[in-house]
């Protein structure tokens, strides 16, 4: 737009006044730029209206200046307050981030301890009952064990073919008595040794089978035992029982034979 | 855009949050810019509030003035006018016809409590061009407005509105004129 075109259209007065829209304003800034006579009229436009704004002037009450400093001062200090207000609300923040950081750290620390403690708990529980487990594992083969040595000496003395025989204490031992179990056709002897009289250490009792009267050793007869295999000895005509040193002797000492049954 | 040279250090003063700044500023253009606001809401306890929100205003927006695109006095003006037709806008029944239109008759301008009365060379203006300069500078109406209140042709408006600039312009340059003898007549007298 030219600069007569804006003179002649009133655009420079409206400019002036504040009633032009954007782009209209954008044109006469533009042309202002350009033309210097356009400038130089605007501005004694400018001055002129200022010359008749000064002339038709009306003092206004001091009031207004006295309320315009105190509304400036308040919102210097509301400011300042909110300033300071954001800076510790900020502070407060950072403040309240550390503690929920330190918190969960701390949350976080105790759950891990705990669960650790829990992890370490069952390890020992578990290491307790594998152990627990292995002990009635070996106490199962030991009950195992036993059964079947029961059920072996059972067997051995709950048969048809065994013949139980009571061998009662003489004058030298009165109060002894064992039993022997024989079983002629296995060839089996088992002596339940535990009624014979206690002996002085350095003694034991020892039987003999008789055969065509030749005393032959069965063994050592333990007075704890219940079960005591003897060997079999093949045609013997009765069993004898004598007391003999420690470990045992090569031949029956007579003097000392304590019970004798015949077969 | 000639700028007065004690308005830019204050403006430059203002721009750097210089509160003392603005209260020159203040003293030397608040009669001035109570005067539009005064006759455009005429209602002085109206106008003392909107003149201190004027001058909040130029201490908040101080850094969007361009002394390159005229002087402070033209920006504060408009700050003053828009500032008050907006709160006119709020506060009374209107019936809008443009953007800055605020009035719903010509009724309410007819009446002329003596804060309206013009002052200096407007009152050496002819009538109609008095009317015309009174009307969009002093009572914030638009061209279109005017026109109608003055019940001439927009065309017709626009000229009147020219010929009292040109009349302004000649009356000033030959008051200039006669203040420029005077102290050359008194420069030689001594």
């Amino acid at each position: 737009m030219d600069s007569e075109k804006i003179i002649s259209e009133g655009l420079l007065e409206q400019y002036l006044l504040g009633e032009l829209e954007e782009q209209q304003i954008s044109l006469v800034e533009a042309a202002l730029k350009k033309d210097a006579g356009l400038r130089a009229t605007y501005a004694e436009m400018e001055a002129d209206f200022e010359r008749i704004a000064f002339e038709n002037a009306i003092e206004p009450p001091d009031a207004v200046k006295k309320s315009l400093k105190f509304y400036l001062e308040e919102i210097d200090s509301r400011k300042d307050k909110a300033v300071k207000d954001l800076k510790s609300r900020d502070r407060g923040f950072q403040n309240g981030r550390l503690l929920v950081a330190a918190s969960l750290a701390a949350i976080f620390a105790l759950s891990s301890f705990w669960i650790y403690n829990r992890w370490q708990n069952a390890e020992q529980l578990l290491q307790l009952q594998e152990e627990q487990i292995t002990d009635l594992q070996d106490r199962l083969v030991k009950i195992e064990e036993r059964i079947e040595v029961s059920d072996e000496r059972y067997r051995k003395i709950n048969n048809l073919n065994v013949t139980p025989l009571v061998l009662v204490g003489n004058a030298i031992s009165p109060e002894s008595k064992a039993v022997a179990y024989i079983n002629h056709r296995t060839k089996e002897v088992v002596v339940n040794g535990q009624g014979l009289s206690p002996l002085s250490s350095g003694e034991a009792y020892q039987m003999w089978a008789d055969v065509e009267g030749e005393m032959i050793n069965m063994g050592l007869v333990s007075v704890n035992e219940e079960f005591i295999d003897m060997s079999y000895i093949e045609g013997a005509e009765s069993l004898n029982i004598t007391i003999e040193p420690s470990g045992g002797s090569e031949h029956p000492t007579v003097e000392r034979l304590i019970s004798s049954v015949s077969l | 855009m000639a700028v007065d040279p004690q308005d830019i250090g204050l403006i430059d003063r203002l721009r750097n949050g210089d509160k003392s700044a603005l209260y020159l500023l203040y003293d030397k253009y608040s009669s001035a810019l109570y005067g539009v606001i005064l006759r455009i809401c005429r209602d002085e306890d109206q106008a003392k509030d909107l003149l201190q929100e004027t001058f909040v205003k130029i201490w908040q927006k101080i850094s969007t003035y361009d002394q390159s695109k005229g002087r402070f006095y033209t920006w504060a003006y408009r700050i003053a006018k828009h500032t008050t037709l907006n709160a006119l806008r709020k506060s009374k029944p209107l019936i809008q016809t443009e953007d800055l239109s605020v009035y719903s008759n010509i009724a309410s301008e007819e009446e002329s409590p003596d804060y309206a009365v013009l002052n200096g060379l407007l009152k050496k203006l002819e009538p109609h061009h008095q009317r015309a300069i009174q009307l969009v500078y002093f009572q914030g109406y638009t061209h279109r407005e005017a026109h109608e209140l003055m019940k001439v042709p927009l065309g017709t408006f626009k000229s009147y509105i020219r010929q009292a600039i040109k009349q302004i312009r000649e009356k000033y340059g030959q008051n200039a004129l006669l203040f420029l003898t005077i102290i050359e007549a008194l420069g030689n007298g001594q």
